[in-house]
């Protein structure tokens, strides 16, 4: 069984300026897209809590939705994942506790009004307050002050006396994941629902992982680069690297245009197009080499384009065959795993696509460049 | 044609190969299939039920904790405020010292963020003498510069890294001990990097408790040890036997008189809740299964504990940890190890005070709750200067100095505490996980039939050469996966079923290459050599770089992705083996063994 029963003869190289034209359009469309709407940054990078509910009979969204807003949910985003029998849904919050900002202030004049605070110290980021009274106070009216926000307080502790004069409390504000919990009891009070995953990821930590994964991104890029440049000759190095680049930001579309959660998972897919989308080309690349020797008097463009021609129908199975393998996850995986192999799918064949249409005619011009310069360099 | 001899030396290594590979998976075959479910995460429970033959417990392939529902958290530890803190507390020391020598004119201001110190002094002779008197006191401190009658003072750069490594494992000492008292069974806590902790929690589906973890800082206490009561505990354990199951048992304790002895703490608390007189309180020691000295100190700060140690303790607290200014490890007379400590002039005002009263009595120190040592009161100390020692100490040294180490961090916890915080938390209930594990395995036999299918039909007996050559490759991924002692987490399923799909692909470009050759008018028997011989360097290109992007995944990754990366790794190395040498080995006996003049592709 063959895909092409005779060998192909077909003249890529003449579609060269529509696909390049074409692919640096979408790239650019992406970039913008990118700098316009941006990404659904997912709590790993964004910071904040998420929390997956499943409810035992169906429910909308619409009511989710208006339930945290009653509840005084910030930023908060509801989204429906997997099988509709499932009634299962994401919800994303901004922050990781119930403290913010503009509640401490008001717990901070509520305390004043009851007794001498000597210091007051908020901690957003893990939602608690710190603070020292000049008079022992009673716990409970700690918590009643603390409570004219609509923060939940979990837990008053006494810290006893300090030695500098004065007695230390500490009060502790409830989670994120708690409030989403009372606001859907209070909205949906008729619904039985139950909590199956919560993620935290603190504002600081969303930055740092966010530029480990840029980071990770750029050094795999040169990296591959690097080697293919030693391994074949530098003037393969610029179309390996365009292609990367191309499909990267393609695969980055996916997320972009879909508006799906961009996570760690979305980084890890975007790597494995990088690592992927070389493979093709390195057949494509293999080729030229071979046939170099071979045709010592053949033009560099009538080699590359042979080249292409032979590998063509290996370059489209190893493609299908390794877009099969997804498919399983696609009927199968729920959420950021069905996003990993909708991505890949949509690498896999962008990395195909590059191969022949981007990175042979940049390594073309490549070639035509260099060769000038040699030219010129030797007089 | 015969088969040479190379051919033969190749089967047996791979036979082999595989062997061992379904030898390495039976660990895992039975924490996943014959354990109970309750005791999946424990290795003790694992070795006791695998046969003599199987490789030890630890070689398994656990699930992550996504597949089997769990508590993972990564802790931040703030080193950086702590220094802060630490800045800000050598400047009110400074001043009290320049108090002493009558040279309070000197100005002392204190820039915490920058670690700085900054004097200005009358004239330049006021200002030399201050510096002179201030390095000698304070050694961790430098001059970072020098302006006419005033100078700065910087912690020294070496400090600042010690003090980050310390801090860290004060930050795991009172993480360990506070998950410890939540009474979880399998707590896996590891150092990350320099100042995040990452603590993961199978089986565990409440989060809300890790805010426990860094809610407050963990409280040093000085506690009187009862000495009217000698022999309360015997007595207690005489006249009211506990009930055998709580598994309480009387022995020596740390002094001469007997105490209970447990392996559960709740067992002791429960056991002695309204059994205690008034004005007393029951505290527990943990002690750490003897390590060896051939560990690092490290683990001791993460290690659980093996057995609970009672204490009757006065409910005063005689001194709190914030009056303690230094504490370190030092060699002593007859080099002997002491803990040397230090109080601030607060501090050592009390500790005269308490050391004078209370001659002859036991001193627990307590953080958090737990007894750490009770050394006994030795004499009067009025200079703010103690040293712990253990005379009766007679194990090596190397365990006598991890102990010593171990004290000194306590009292350092005390003494200057970093603050914790919560960076990443991620928890997923048990119901989710299993079903995880359905969809995930269900995605992976539906994406490998449909490969496998194509290639059987479209190479035909290549294909099916193929097909064998992907199975092993499986094989070798959750072997090599067991080996390393990883966890498979669901992007890893995700992985390995890529991994299968890219690793076919080497196969795809050997037949491409064969049916080429073959075209070309080689004979079968050439046509294989010669496919072989040219597709090898293709393949091993585009491999390596998947590789390089694998392992960068793997070392930026974290939880889920790293079993992502960590399984694209070991699959497309495995690759390398099986679809050139495995593939080659049957094909080359189709064709050369057979003596077939057509291939079947």
């Amino acid at each position: 069984m063959r895909i092409f029963k005779h060998k192909t003869n077909i003249s890529f190289l003449k579609y060269q300026r529509t696909a390049l034209f074409s692919s640096a359009l979408a790239c650019i469309a992406v970039l913008v897209g990118i700098a316009v709407f941006g990404f659904n940054f997912g709590v790993d990078f964004s910071g904040g809590t998420l929390v997956e509910v499943q409810f035992s009979e169906a429910v909308l969204d619409q009511s989710i939705r208006e339930a945290g807003t009653q509840g005084g949910l910030a930023d908060f985003q509801v989204q429906s994942i997997g099988a509709r029998e499932d009634n299962t849904f994401l919800l994303r919050v901004g922050g990781t506790t119930q403290l913010t900002d503009a509640h401490a202030k008001q717990v901070e004049a509520a305390l004043r009004q009851q007794a001498e605070v000597k210091s007051f110290y908020a901690d957003l980021g893990n939602g608690l307050i710190n603070l020292r009274t000049a008079e022992k106070i009673n716990s409970a009216a700690v918590s009643q002050a603390a409570n004219t926000s609509e923060v939940a307080v979990k837990e008053v502790r006494e810290l006893g006396e300090s030695p500098n004069g004065g007695f230390d409390y500490q009060v502790v504000f409830s989670g994120m994941a708690e409030k989403v919990q009372v606001a859907l009891r209070a909205g949906m009070a008729d619904k039985k629902f139950e909590i199956r995953r919560v993620d935290y990821v603190g504002p600081q930590v969303g930055k740092q992982l966010r530029n480990k994964g840029i980071a990770a991104l750029i050094y795999a890029t040169l990296s591959i680069i690097v080697y293919v440049a030693f391994r074949f000759d530098f003037k393969f190095g610029p179309g390996a690297l365009v292609s990367m680049v191309h499909d990267v930001l393609v695969t980055a579309g996916y997320y972009l245009v879909t508006q799906r959660e961009f996570n760690l998972t979305a980084i890890a897919a975007l790597l494995t197009v990088v690592g992927y989308s070389i493979n093709d080309t390195i057949v494509i690349y293999d080729r030229i080499r071979e046939e170099m020797v071979r045709f010592k008097g053949k033009s560099f463009a009538e080699i590359v384009n042979l080249s292409i021609n032979a590998t063509l129908s290996r370059t489209i199975l190893t493609s299908g065959v390794t877009a099969l393998s997804l498919i399983g996850l696609l009927i199968f995986g729920v959420g950021e795993i069905f996003d990993f192999a909708m991505a890949m799918l949509v690498g896999i064949f962008v990395a195909t696509y590059s191969s022949i249409f981007v990175a042979s005619p940049v390594t073309l011009w490549c070639e035509k460049y260099w060769g000038k310069d040699k030219k010129t360099a030797t007089g | 044609m015969k088969l040479g001899s190379g051919w033969w030396t190749r089967l047996v290594i791979i036979v082999l190969v595989t062997l061992f590979s379904f030898w390495f998976l039976v660990p895992t075959y039975y924490s996943l299939f014959v354990l109970e479910r309750k005791d999946r995460n424990k290795l003790e429970a694992l070795e006791k039920v695998l046969p003599w033959w199987a490789p030890p417990a630890r070689y398994r392939l656990s699930l992550g904790l996504d597949l089997q529902g769990g508590v993972y958290m990564i802790m931040r530890v703030d080193t950086q405020t702590a220094l802060m803190k630490r800045t800000d507390r050598r400047s009110v020391q400074i001043s009290t010292l320049l108090k002493e020598k009558k040279l309070e004119e000197v100005l002392v201001e204190s820039k915490p963020e920058q670690r700085q110190i900054r004097l200005t002094a009358k004239d330049t002779s006021m200002a030399a003498s201050a510096e002179k008197a201030l390095l000698a006191a304070f050694e961790d401190f430098e001059v970072a510069l020098r302006e006419g009658e005033s100078f700065t003072l910087q912690l020294k750069g070496t400090e600042a890294k010690r003090f980050e490594t310390e801090a860290l494992e004060q930050a795991l000492l009172v993480v360990r001990q506070r998950i410890d008292k939540w009474g979880v069974a399998e707590v896996d806590l590891r150092k990350l990097g320099t100042d995040s902790i990452q603590v993961s929690l199978p089986g565990h589906d409440n989060p809300e408790q890790a805010r426990d973890l860094i809610g407050k800082t963990a409280q040093l206490e000085f506690i009187l040890v009862d000495e009217e009561r000698p022999d309360f505990f015997a007595k207690l354990y005489n006249e009211n036997p506990p009930a055998p199951e709580l598994g309480i048992e009387l022995g020596p304790g740390a002094g001469m008189a007997a105490t209970l002895i447990a392996k559960e703490s709740q067992a002791i608390l429960d056991y002695v809740e309204g059994k205690i007189p008034e004005d007393r309180v029951v505290l527990l020691e943990c002690e750490v299964a003897q390590t060896g000295p051939e560990l690092p100190e490290a683990s001791k700060a993460s290690a659980s504990c093996s057995r609970y140690l009672a204490y009757l303790l006065e409910k005063t607290v005689s001194m709190t940890g914030d009056s303690l200014a230094s504490a370190d490890v030092v060699q002593g007379e007859r080099g002997r190890i002491v803990v040397s400590l230090s109080f601030d002039a607060q501090g050592t005002k009390e500790f005269a005070e308490l050391t004078t009263q209370h001659k002859g009595r036991r001193l627990a120190i307590v953080l958090d709750g737990n007894v750490y040592s009770a050394p006994v009161l030795m004499v009067a100390i009025t200079d703010g200067r103690a040293q712990i020692s253990n005379d009766r100490d007679m194990r090596p040294q190397e365990q006598q100095f991890a102990d010593a180490k171990m004290l000194a961090l306590v009292l350092k916890t005390g003494a200057m505490p970093a603050p914790v915080s919560v960076g990443e938390s991620r928890q997923v209930g048990a119901s989710l996980g299993d079903e995880l594990i359905k969809k995930g395995s269900l995605a992976a036999v539906v994406g490998l039939l449909l490969v496998v299918l194509f290639m059987a039909i479209y190479y035909k007996v290549t294909g099916l050469v193929a097909n064998v050559a992907l199975m092993l490759n499986g094989l070798l991924i959750l072997a090599g996966l067991a080996i390393f002692g990883a966890t498979l987490t669901l992007p890893g399923i995700a992985g390995f079923v890529l991994t299968l799909g890219m690793a076919v692909d080497a196969n795809v470009l050997i037949n491409e290459r064969i049916r080429e050759e073959l075209d070309g008018g080689n004979v079968a028997r050439v046509a294989v050599d010669k496919g072989y011989d040219r597709a090898f360097w293709t393949i091993f290109d585009s491999h390596i770089t998947t590789l390089f992007a694998a392992a960068i995944l793997f070392t930026t990754g974290t939880g889920p992705i790293r079993g992502f990366a960590a399984t694209l790794i070991i699959g497309m190395s495995a690759s390398l083996f099986t679809a050139i040498v495995v593939t080659r080995l049957i094909t080359t006996y189709l064709v050369h063994g057979r003596g077939a003049k057509t291939v079947s592709i």
